[in-house]
């Protein structure tokens, strides 16, 4: 152990001796000389003492409290893949951050930590809400993070592009940047640091907990205070972080599995060693972006670094630590209801009602009209209309697949990283090669989403598509191409919002012909899964049962998980991402009483294009005369439907 | 790509050049018959435009300057913050969004023309189908943004018939600006400092200002040459590391407002160690949109002049205080 710790600390001197050398000109003496006081005169000794010298004590800070913090929080919930990012903190951090930057500027310098804070623990809140204080230990959690996450990233979104003038200048934040100008930083940082302090009596509690509760209670230990001041500290040192430096992903995730990796067994060792990994972590890859800024015009925040180094080392160490689990059974939402003609025929008549919604009612100056559409209206319209509903279907049916297959009904095609996938080779060809985003934006969506799959499969295969593999490669992945996205975001140029107008699901740029194309391409795959049901029905049952029957599970996974995946890619592709309706709809066709797979898709394919129908209608007239996206709405509303329902079924 | 639109600009003018010829000839002609030409090709109006909407903020400068009220136009609102100057008359209707226009409220306002930029240029066809639609593409990395600018002003003039009244603005605004740089020469005497101006991001970085921007060309135009120059792109801005700005040595930095942190980057000692920071060479300019039309240039160059001359003062007074000081 002592010699683990003095080679890390080895490892840590090192690094912060590249750490200082690179693109500096100030000779190693003259730096030591000008740490030891000697004052600095040339502007490149300022630029040693007041910019790089700030940077990494920032980085080493901000290191030790993510490492410290990640530590904590997986020993609490013996859930190795918890962190801070898994746990939608980041995101909660954001959209109040973002919220305060646009709406009440003046109170930026001051009170921002604190707004920070408050939307992290909402954030969190919500996640530990919506899994339950003792289910934080599985994959679940990890699922209602995501969601939540891409709740509030809708919101963020929907936020900047009605702002987007005030906004512009946040991307460099989000995308997580350690640049200093001086020590003021630091100064802020420092005594916000504090609670530190107890983390002392946390080795202690920690390995008393370790025994069980009762163990723990019996030795005098009130676990649950313990617990509560932990996790509090926890979340305002995070969000001081994120409010210094912004979103830096992965490290909180990473270093406590390599500390336990390495060695570090009582729960003391793995805090500090986790600390001072992911000080050497943070260092090393903030290093690297300012060697790569030497060489490209582009700016490369640390975010972006640290992103690239550690969704691969995440998705390596998933791989190893995750066997397959074939125990998981898929069980559906209890339902008072018995699927009948009654049923079928309700959700016909709300199909009927909305389509006539969307077609014949609007707003305008006057008010609320309502009458037939004229020839130009209707040509506006239809395209519109049907684009929404076919998404709503395919993504449904995308959700009612996966749920199945990976044994969760939490699952939904967004955390599978495709759409992710899409939006990545999107705003790349479009910031790096200038093309226009609307003029090649479906083929080049298309093939990131296939890309996407592609890698999913292949490190899926590996592990027979065990479902907790498949997720968090997907999380690992979407978390990864998400920050790649920022990196694009931060040129702040007028692409800038054509992209993020994109990502907020618009059905505004459709064509006819495309909205023809997407009907004919879903019809086709939603027949294709409808027929081959009995599969799904095998295998959700379990592989063994599957294997019994003579279902070669493997290939029929992976082909039903083909399908699933172009459905979201030919969606994604037109519309951009529409979060939830994956996720709500077959989960509403189940509390509606759909029990077989079958059911569960004809009725959640009805439920997802009714569901998209409404909020693009909603979409147009909310804010009329301008609009929101469907994609947005959807989020908006599935998230805080999917929200009440998790919190009522806690209720009971 | 490049040599092709280069291609495509000198056959636009040639086409400009000849149908000013046929404009001149055609002015003794009481029948209002107009050949204008926009960024795809031209278009021939039998009567002069009465009701246009205008679905770019740069182009709904263009046409007010020109004393044309249009009937309506995209986030009015913001584009009273960030804009400003020319101001929008109360009776221009909001058509929600720049990138998606309110199609079905257009429709109901029977514009007789529609203008359009780049970020509409795909939903032209839809357009078409409500009135006849023209598109100018002002900012582009395969052009002079402000050579295209100042011709999509002057075709607009001649659509609605304000020729002279272009004429004379743009030459008013060639005059002032000449006048400005005079003037300014004066104040800084010779040799003329190079001036570089950008906008900042956060207070570790910032975008700058280069080739194919307003403020650069007028910044060329008052004879002021660049301190750090940067290669042509789409808006002629660059983001970059606060720490380049050390190149600038103890040229000009002029930044635009607004700027939240102000008061922090004072503080900062990377700031203030720059070169130009020690010898008061810096300066803000107040709040102005640098991606606007063709009077917009005129506004860019009073703002940077104001700012100009205050620098000038202020260092005129340094050299002053040390001769002082050496006498």
């Amino acid at each position: 152990m002592i010699q683990r710790y003095c080679f890390s600390l080895l490892l840590l001197l090192v690094a912060v001796f590249v750490y200082l050398q690179i693109g500096v000109d100030v000779a190693p003496q003259k730096q030591w000389r000008l740490l030891l006081g000697l004052e600095s005169t040339s502007f490149s000794e300022i630029e040693f003492t007041y910019a790089r010298l700030p940077r990494l004590v920032m980085a080493i800070l901000v290191g030790l409290v993510m490492g410290l913090v990640g530590s904590l929080i997986q020993q609490i919930t013996k859930n190795p893949i918890l962190s801070p990012m898994t746990l939608g903190v980041s995101s909660g951090a954001w959209l109040a951050l973002v919220i305060v930057n646009i709406w009440l500027p003046n109170l930026v310098a001051d009170y921002s930590a604190g707004f920070a804070m408050l939307g992290a623990m909402f954030a969190m809140g919500l996640v530990i809400l919506i899994s339950g204080v003792r289910n934080l230990s599985g994959l679940p959690v990890v699922l209602a993070g995501m969601a939540v996450s891409i709740l509030f990233g809708a919101l963020t979104s929907a936020v900047i592009l009605t702002h987007d003038q005030y906004a512009r200048y946040l991307f460099i934040w989000g995308a997580g940047d350690l640049a200093q100008n001086g020590w003021d930083w630091v100064q802020w940082l420092l005594p916000k640091l504090i609670p530190l302090l107890v983390f002392v009596m946390a080795p202690r509690v920690l390995s008393l907990m370790r025994l069980g509760h009762e163990g723990a209670a019996a030795r005098g230990l009130n676990v649950t205070a313990y617990i509560l001041i932990f996790f509090v500290s926890g979340l305002w040192l995070e969000s001081v972080v994120i409010t210094a430096v912004g979103i830096i992903g992965f490290i909180g995730l990473l270093t406590p599995n390599i500390a336990r990796r390495l060695g570090a067994r009582t729960s003391g060792d793995e805090l500090i060693y986790s600390a001072l990994l992911a000080a050497i972590l943070l260092v090393t890859t903030d290093g690297l972006s300012i060697f790569l800024s030497q060489f490209v015009s582009d700016l490369i925040p640390t975010g972006i670094t640290t992103a690239l180094l550690g969704a691969p080392a995440l998705i390596w160490f998933i791989q190893r630590q995750f066997k397959a689990q074939d125990q998981v059974f898929f069980r559906l939402p209890a339902s008072a209801f018995k699927l009948n003609t009654k049923i079928w025929s309700l959700m016909f008549f709300v199909l009927l009602v909305s389509l006539v919604i969307s077609i014949t009612v609007y707003r305008n100056e006057l008010g609320w009209q309502f009458h037939w559409p004229n020839e130009f209206s209707w040509s506006l319209r239809w395209p519109r209309v049907l684009t929404a509903f076919v998404a709503g279907v395919g993504m449904a049916a995308a959700g009612v697949v996966l749920q199945r297959l990976i044994h969760n009904p939490l699952a939904s095609p967004d955390l599978l990283g495709m759409s992710a996938g899409a939006i990545l080779t999107l705003v790349l060809t479009t910031t790096f090669f200038g093309t226009s985003l609307n003029h090649f934006g479906p083929v080049v969506a298309f093939v990131g989403s296939l890309l996407t799959l592609g890698i999913l499969l292949v490190l899926g295969r590996r592990h027979q598509f065990a479902p907790s593999t498949v997720i968090l490669t997907g999380i690992a992945l979407a978390a990864l191409i998400e920050t790649l996205v920022q990196f694009a975001l931060i040129k702040g140029t007028e692409d800038t919002y054509a992209i993020l107008r994109w990502l907020s699901g618009s059905t505004y740029r459709v064509e006819p012909i495309e909205a023809l194309t997407l009907m004919v391409s879903v019809s086709i795959i939603f027949s294709i899964i409808v027929l081959s049901s009995r599969w799904i029905t095998l295998i959700s049952a379990g592989r063994g049962v599957a294997l019994a029957r003579g279902l070669n599970v493997n290939r029929s996974f992976v082909l039903l998980l083909m399908a699933s995946a172009l459905l979201c890619a030919l969606v994604t592709a037109l519309m951009g991402p529409i979060a939830f309706v994956g996720l709500i709809a077959p989960h509403m066709a189940s509390l509606m009483g759909a029990r077989s797979a079958q059911q569960q898709l004809l009725l959640g394919a009805l439920l997802g294009g009714v569901l998209m129908l409404c909020s693009d209608w909603l979409g147009q007239q909310l804010i009329y005369p301008s609009q929101m996206a469907a994609g947005t709405v959807v989020a908006l509303l599935g998230g805080t439907y999917f929200i009440l329902l998790l919190l009522r079924g806690r209720m009971r | 790509m490049e040599y092709k639109a280069t291609l495509r600009l000198v056959y636009l003018r040639f086409i400009v050049f000849i149908s000013c010829c046929v404009t001149t000839c055609a002015l003794a002609a009481p029948v209002y018959a107009e050949t204008i030409h926009d960024s795809v090709g031209t278009h021939h109006f039998e009567q002069t435009p009465k009701r246009v909407a205008v679905l770019a903020w740069e182009l709904a400068e263009q046409v007010i300057e020109l004393g044309v009220v249009p009937i309506a136009m995209p986030e009015v609102q913001q584009y009273q913050q960030w804009v400003v100057k020319p101001s929008i008359p109360i009776t221009v209707e909001d058509l929600g969004s720049r990138d998606e226009p309110n199609l079905e409220k257009l429709m109901q306002l029977k514009p007789d023309l529609i203008l359009i930029g780049y970020p509409q240029s795909d939903i032209k066809e839809q357009l078409e189908k409500i009135a006849p639609v023209l598109y100018f593409n002002s900012y582009s990395k395969d052009h002079d943004n402000v050579e295209a600018v100042i011709w999509g002003f002057k075709e607009l003039a001649k659509l609605f018939g304000k020729q002279e009244l272009a004429a004379k603005k743009l030459a008013d605004m060639d005059a002032r600006i000449k006048f400005l740089g005079k003037e300014l020469q004066q104040a800084f005497g010779a040799p003329l400092p190079k001036v570089t101006t950008l906008r900042f991001a956060n207070t570790t970085s910032v975008y700058l200002f280069g080739d194919n921007s307003i403020s650069q060309y007028v910044l060329k135009k008052m004879g002021f040459n660049p301190a750090l120059p940067q290669a042509n792109s789409q808006w002629g801005v660059t983001q970059t590391r606060l720490r380049e700005l050390r190149k600038v040595g103890e040229g000009v930095v002029l930044y635009f407002k607004p700027f939240e942190q102000e008061d922090k980057l004072r503080t900062s000692p990377l700031w203030n160690a720059m070169p130009f920071v020690k010898v008061n060479h810096v300066n803000s300019v107040a709040s102005t949109w640098t991606y606007g039309g063709a009077m917009s240039i005129g506004y860019v160059a009073e703002s940077l002049a104001n700012s100009l001359r205050e620098v000038a003062v202020k260092s005129t007074k340094i050299k002053l205080d040390k001769t002082v000081v050496m006498n």
